[in-house]
């Protein structure tokens, strides 16, 4: 909800999307659900991630429980880098999809790197969507606390949690939509298409609500505490959307 | 309802549906709740193969009650009963931990302490009704008609009446007193300790019970670390010195024992009712400068242990045998107390040890042949197949003739102690058995509850599925719910933290509806669903509820309670609002007479809450409110809740008048709201003075929900949701000891059962009412104008609640019945079920479907 921020915000990127949209398609065509870029390495990569994602937090599961914060902290850079090279191999960046979207659709022999000169510079579309995310863990905090995280206290772990789910969630979001006001109306009216980046939100933020669950059981196990099942929650979710998202669910609307 | 002369069938089966489920919930309880059978009459020494009685070493007895003592409290290093463990030090008192058995609250307490026995579950409910007199203990066997039965002395009771109310008649000389504000921690006790010093120099009593109210007050006040618990230790430890130097000192105290014990304990949070470890674990002292010759050393003061056993543990159930050998009488019939091992040293004779054990073994033999056994017994013995008992009953008896055959078999100098350690364990083991199948289950009428409540919630399924307005799709979010509040009632945790549920599910939901309507409207919605989330946000911190986080900060504790000017602006500021929509709402009379109305009500209600806070919560009562209560002193408090009701009575007519004869529209509407707020203004009356300004985040997420354009199915979800949420946000739960009874009375002067019930029913549920009432305004304004059969929207509203209600009541039906002999089961599951009751009884049958249908109807144009 307070991710609508960015939409107000200028930028080059949004601007020149918008337009073409407004431009190319009729104002009640909804957005297309985006498509992972087709080549060998970038499939590869699609399905290795999900893998090596789930091995890292299970790694980390352990140091988790022992001191979240650390954890949190220390293992934050790795996921950004092991989300900066799916997002980037995988999917296109924002402003790609939409020159071409009726030849982009059909032909499987026409490989289209991200590193084209015609499309949107990657780093600067990296970069950019990093920064957003960076921003949007703000508001993301603040839903956090709105849906019952401690207020007072846990600041740190609250605050790294929404920090994993912005990098989780919403990076690729961004990466791949820009900050299209339009695009983003419909993500958060829950009426996006389902695609890799919108599935693993939708996943992330399910997966954080439902993580809640098991704390109020009274078994007494060191796991029980904040904010290791919401963070649980957070990483089998978003890599359920991302994989159903990606998959079964493609293009569908809720 | 009744305009039409034939019922469409939907709304037949609906009545009918609602009509089962009364039936149900009193079959079920009939099954579930059975009365426990007694042995009736007063014990007598039988007379015994191994000769008379023992010589019972004391011969009166003072028994002293200090509520909610626990056992960390005396014996620990940060206590103020020094005095006390400088006896124990020199070893003429001897330390236990009494063990008490859930629900831990006074009434069964004392009555286990004094009959010996486990009450059954229906005394914690029968303990609130005090006009039902079938639980008081009069012609049960209890040490306290032992004594009187021994014709020594007379029996003196000073303290908590509800020794009075347990024991009517029994007590010579008493003066009873009331725990009705919690805030009194002085009068309650000097009320007792005045009588003491007379009594004390009197010899015609030979039973002195007192019971002190003050220490459960300060702890359900400001918990158990809170800043006058120590002071009130050393209160009490002073009173123990003053009857000890009495018993050294006066000639017709010298076999006296005193006991002073908790009745139960408290958890962290001060309050008690539960099982947790602080609720169970009360203190118990004998003191007696006879105790010298057989106590042995103990470490004074004791090292603090998580799970406060301290010293040896006991059950409370164990005094009644202890006392009986101590004083010399039998030991009463239900006792399933097993004499405490310890005192036996009074005895040198091995054969009056042995006769101490074997009658107290006897006694329970009899309970357990009584439980198990129909037939009776011939020439002492029981015809058992020992080989292959039956029962666990049966094996029990069967190894009690062993232990006995070889007792007979072993002449008395011979016999050794481990003989006694048999005895003894056979005593723990029936004690363990008799305690855990303290109820028998009629299994038929179970199945019979349940499937009334099935065939109820099949009727209003069909009820529903053949509604034509309700789409599978919009039913889901209801059915989610449905169905994991029905599974979440199999889990103790979840039934205890059972907010969290609510919570969780009604945050989701407000997100959902925002997420709803945000591609039609986004700023708007997302604004709405912003204020309506942060709203639940405090809402859900507003009071902590539960067993797992009891006692934890909440924004009462850590803010609102803390900063008393907070507390009265938002409480002014609510009853401002609310005295804003009155003078509204009457705005077709003229402004002089609406202002006066509007005003006047506001300001007694207003001198009402104060005079009240005065009372339960002085601390809140500061600065510009003391100035205030000074000067609305005079009334009482009876007569200035009277005046509120007699106001809101008087004021309801009109709106009640445009309603019945206006033909308006918005007129109509505009008499609804402030039917609305006159019963927002009860609820005021009616809660806790820091739950008031929840009233003003209710009406915020109102506010938000009638700008998103909810549509029926919605506006029921919502309300179901709301309704649970704001009953746990006021405090409310799961436990027995979550009834607020401090508004019960308002305005009530003697015991009126129906006013008292009705007003605790509104304190409790004061917030669902208030979201019933709310949310039908907006279920009005859903009403087609020309719809067929004109009652198809209360009749949808009603067959979504009538299926939750239903389909819930049944999942809490078969948990109760499948976990019947889970550890919890009177602890976590029989409290639910009695909330179930209520929620069904109380806020479905009559809120819901009566109190919404008549405004239903009042609203219609």
């Amino acid at each position: 909800m307070a991710l609508l921020d960015p939409v107000t915000m200028p930028s080059p990127i949004g601007k020149a999307r918008t337009s073409e949209v407004s431009k190319s398609k009729d104002a009640e065509t909804p957005t297309q659900a985006v498509r992972t870029i087709a080549s060998p390495l970038a499939q590869v990569v699609r399905h290795v991630y999900p893998v090596l994602l789930l091995s890292l937090f299970l790694l980390r599961f352990d140091a988790l429980v022992a001191d979240p914060v650390a954890a949190m902290s220390s293992s934050l850079p790795v996921v950004v880098a092991m989300q900066v090279v799916y997002v980037v191999t995988c999917l296109p960046p924002a402003g790609s999809q939409t020159t071409k979207p009726a030849r982009k659709l059909r032909p499987g022999e026409k490989k289209k790197p991200g590193s084209e000169s015609i499309g949107p510079n990657i780093a600067v579309t990296t970069l950019v969507a990093l920064i957003l995310s960076s921003i949007a863990t703000l508001p993301l905090y603040g839903i956090i606390i709105l849906f019952g995280a401690p207020f007072l206290t846990h600041v740190p772990q609250t605050f790294l949690c929404s920090t994993h789910m912005a990098v989780l969630g919403l990076f690729p979001l961004f990466y791949t939509r820009g900050v299209s006001s339009k695009d983003w109306l419909e993500v958060l009216s829950a009426q996006a298409p389902f695609d890799e980046a919108f599935g693993g939100l939708t996943g992330a933020c399910l997966g954080a609500w439902l993580g809640a669950v098991p704390i109020p059981l009274d078994w007494d196990r060191e796991w029980q505490k904040w904010p290791v099942t919401i963070l649980c929650g957070v990483y089998s979710g978003y890599l359920a959307g991302k994989i159903l998202g990606g998959t079964l669910a493609f293009g569908k609307r809720f | 309802m009744h305009r039409h002369n034939v019922l469409p069938l939907s709304t037949a089966l609906l009545v009918a549906a609602n009509l089962l489920i009364p039936v149900a919930i009193i079959l079920f309880a009939i099954g579930f709740f059975p009365y426990k059978p007694f042995l009736p009459g007063l014990a007598e020494y039988k007379s015994f193969e191994y000769g008379p009685p023992p010589q019972a070493p004391f011969d009166r007895l003072i028994f002293m009650v200090i509520d909610a003592l626990r056992s960390d409290f005396v014996f620990t290093n940060n206590s103020g009963f020094q005095f006390t463990q400088g006896l124990i030090s020199d070893g003429v008192a001897i330390p236990f931990t009494a063990h008490a058995t859930s629900p831990t609250i006074t009434m069964p307490r004392i009555k286990a302490i004094t009959t010996g026995s486990t009450p059954s579950f229906l005394d914690a409910i029968l303990s609130f009704d005090e006009a039902d007199t079938s639980s008081t203990l009069a012609v049960q066997d209890t040490w306290l008609a032992q004594m009187k039965a021994k014709k020594e002395g007379k029996l003196v009771m000073y303290g908590d009446d509800t020794w009075l109310k347990l024991f009517p008649g029994i007590f010579d000389r008493a003066d009873g007193t009331s725990s009705f504000f919690v805030s009194d921690f002085t009068e309650v006790d000097n009320n007792v300790t005045r009588h003491i010093p007379d009594e004390l120099r009197n010899d015609d009593w030979n039973t002195m019970v007192l019971h002190y109210l003050g220490l459960d007050h300060i702890g359900h006040k400001t918990g158990p670390r809170g800043p006058n618990m120590i002071p009130k230790q050393h209160e009490m430890d002073g009173i123990v010195r003053m009857i000890y130097e009495a018993m050294q000192t006066q000639p017709h105290l010298q076999s006296t024992l005193l006991v002073f014990c908790g009745d139960h304990g408290m958890n962290d949070a001060g309050n008690h009712g539960a099982s947790s470890p602080g609720e169970t674990s009360a203190a118990l002292v004998f003191v007696s400068p006879k105790l010298k010759s057989i106590s042995k050393p103990v470490k004074v003061p004791a090292e603090f242990v998580e799970d406060f056993q301290l010293y040896n543990v006991v059950e409370q159930s164990d005094l009644a045998p202890t006392l009986a050998a101590l004083l010399g009488f039998p030991v009463p019939k239900n006792s399933l107390g097993s004499f405490i091992l310890e005192f036996l040293p009074f005895w040198s004779e091995r054969h009056d040890k042995r006769q101490i054990l074997l009658r107290n073994a006897r006694q329970i033999l009899d309970i357990v042949a009584a439980t198990y056994i129909s037939s009776s017994p011939t020439g002492g013995q029981y015809n058992l197949d020992c080989a292959r008992p039956g029962s666990v009953g049966e094996e029990l008896i069967c190894e009690w003739q062993n232990i006995s055959i070889s007792v007979d078999k072993t002449p008395v100098g011979d016999m050794d102690d481990g003989w006694i350690t048999d005895a003894s364990k056979w005593l723990y083991k029936a004690q363990a058995l008799m305690s855990s199948v303290a109820s028998n289950y009629d299994m038929s009428m179970l199945a019979c509850g349940g499937v009334t409540t099935a065939l109820a919630s099949t009727l209003a399924m069909y009820v529903l599925s053949t509604s034509t307005s309700t789409t599978a799709l919009s039913l889901a979010p209801f059915v989610l719910i449905t169905v994991l509040y029905g599974v979440m009632m199999f889990a103790s945790s979840y039934v205890e933290e059972e907010q969290h549920f609510w919570y969780w599910a009604t945050s989701a939901w407000l997100l959902y509806l925002t997420i709803r309507s945000n591609l039609r409207m986004p700023r708007k919605s997302l604004a709405m669903g912003l204020i309506a989330l942060g709203s639940m946000r405090l809402v859900r911190g507003w009071n902590q509820t539960g067993q797992k986080f009891a006692g934890e900060p909440d924004v009462v504790t850590s803010f609102v309670a803390a900063n008393p000017p907070l507390l009265w602006c938002l409480v002014t500021a609510t009853y401002a609002l609310v005295t804003f929509e009155l003078f509204n709402g009457l705005g077709d009379i003229p402004a002089v007479v609406s202002g006066s109305v509007a005003s006047g009500l506001a300001t007694s209600a207003i001198s009402f809450k104060l005079a009240f806070t005065n009372e339960d919560a002085p601390e809140l009562v500061v600065g510009l409110a003391r100035t205030l209560v000074d000067i609305f002193d005079g009334p009482s408090l009876v007569n200035r809740a009277r005046a509120v009701f007699l106001g809101l009575g008087l004021t309801s007519i009109y709106p009640l008048y445009s309603l019945l004869l206006s033909e308006n529209k918005s007129s109509k509407e505009k008499a609804m709201r402030t039917l609305h707020h006159l019963y927002t203004l009860f609820a005021l009356t009616q809660s806790r003075v820091t739950n008031i300004p929840l009233f003003l985040l209710f009406q915020a997420i109102y506010l938000c929900l009638s700008g998103l354009r909810l549509d029926v199915t919605e506006i029921t979800t919502s309300s179901l949701l709301l309704q649970f949420s704001s009953f746990f946000a006021m405090g409310g739960s799961n436990a027995i000891s979550g009834v607020d009874l401090s508004s019960a009375y308002n305005g009530v002067s003697g015991f009126n059962i129906i006013a008292v019930g009705i007003l605790t029913f509104v304190s409790n549920w004061a917030a669902p009412v208030w979201w019933t009432s709310a949310l039908n305004l907006l279920l009005i304004q859903k009403r087609q104008p020309a719809e067929y059969g004109s009652h198809s929207v209360y009749r949808q509203h009603t067959a979504i609640l009538t299926v939750f209600v239903t389909v819930t009541l049944g999942f809490v039906m078969m948990a109760c019945t499948a976990l019947r002999t889970h550890l919890f089961i009177w602890t976590v599951f029989s409290p639910k079920y009695l909330y179930s009751m209520a929620w069904t009884l109380g806020q479905h049958m009559v809120i819901n479907v009566a109190f919404g249908g008549l405004l239903y109807w009042l609203g219609r144009t």
